[in-house]
């Protein structure tokens, strides 16, 4: 392997670290320019050019500058994330509560089909809030990329949230206690100003990034 | 706006530059001063293509290597003249004060 190959490896590596987006776009082209810039007989690429590189693929995997409204969307968001963790550990706690609760709800019910119940509500919130949680980051992670499937995922889960806290408040299942319906309330607060500020006009044009889609247009 | 920011703008202003380009032109403007390297340029190149204030002007291969232009948007070209009027007044401002406190001959 000759110098000019080693190095090129070299700098193919740190490049390795820069977003997926960006290396199918630009890997190539940032190559040529490294190669282009490094010093007459260079074998290996240097600290300043790695500290340099590193710190342009942090600042590719932070995303783009946000606008304010948009920013503390996503931070409410995260904070959604924390307030759904909060929600399903105060299940978790006030079992003995639930279960009080159930039986209160059903006083005709045998034994058998207290703990019917009592299951399927745990089964639902043990599979569920996982499910929510991971929703919550990974929302609230592609708003803070600028990714527009972030905004429509955030309209779409709200909705179908609200119509179920709407449903079970009709259907008249009054089985969780008042620990986890104030945690489900907060929940549903710090989600409502998130989207309330996703949706915020901002005089600062958002950073979506369409650039990715163009193909090469030759010169 | 950033110095970088600034400079790799007026590197655009007269015509489409490719990376290398970029780091040449932004060396001469700033008489050596500033020497841009490849990571700080490309996370300043895909911000502002983010920011729609420069984009792709064409590709071509030379000596098996990609080479990518960049050209100035009408957005950037308007941001660019602007802030080099804030800067240039400014700077006229300053030097006046100077000139009148006779800090400079």
């Amino acid at each position: 392997m000759t110098d000019s190959e080693r190095l090129e490896r070299g700098y193919r590596r740190l490049v390795a670290l820069y977003p997926r987006a960006f290396r199918r776009d630009s890997e190539e082209e940032i190559v040529a320019v490294l190669m282009a810039t490094a010093r007459e007989g260079q074998r290996r690429v240097d600290l300043a050019e790695s500290a340099d590189l590193i710190r342009g693929a942090l600042r590719m995997h932070r995303g783009p500058r946000l606008p304010r409204a948009l920013l503390r969307a996503v931070r409410l968001t995260y904070a959604g994330a924390v307030a759904e963790l909060g929600v399903l550990i105060t299940l978790l706690v006030t079992l003995g509560g639930l279960t009080s609760a159930t039986i209160r709800s059903y006083p005709d019910f045998s034994v058998a089909q207290w703990h019917a119940v009592l299951l399927a509500h745990l089964t639902a919130v043990a599979a569920g809030a996982p499910v929510l949680l991971a929703l919550w980051v990974w929302i609230a992670c592609a708003n803070a990329r600028g990714n527009h499937a972030g905004r429509l995922a955030f309209r779409v889960v709200h909705v179908i949230l609200t119509l179920g806290v709407v449903a079970v408040t009709y259907a008249g299942v009054p089985v969780y206690g008042m620990a986890s319906a104030i945690a489900g309330g907060v929940m549903i607060q710090i989600q409502l100003a998130a989207l309330a500020l996703i949706f915020y006009p901002s005089k600062t044009p958002l950073p979506y990034r369409p650039h990715r889609q163009l193909g090469p247009a030759q010169r | 706006m950033q110095e970088t920011t600034f400079l790799i703008l007026t590197a655009l202003a007269d015509g489409s530059q490719h990376g290398y380009g970029i780091i040449a032109q932004v060396s001469e403007i700033s008489g050596g001063r500033v020497r841009l390297r490849a990571g700080t340029l490309y996370a300043a190149l895909d911000r502002l293509r983010a920011d729609k204030l420069i984009g792709v002007d064409g590709e071509e291969i030379v000596d098996g290597r990609l080479r990518r232009y960049y050209r100035l948007t009408p957005a950037g070209t308007r941001l660019l003249a602007a802030e080099a009027a804030r800067m240039h007044a400014n700077a006229a401002a300053a030097l006046t004060r100077l000139n009148l406190a006779g800090g400079i001959a």
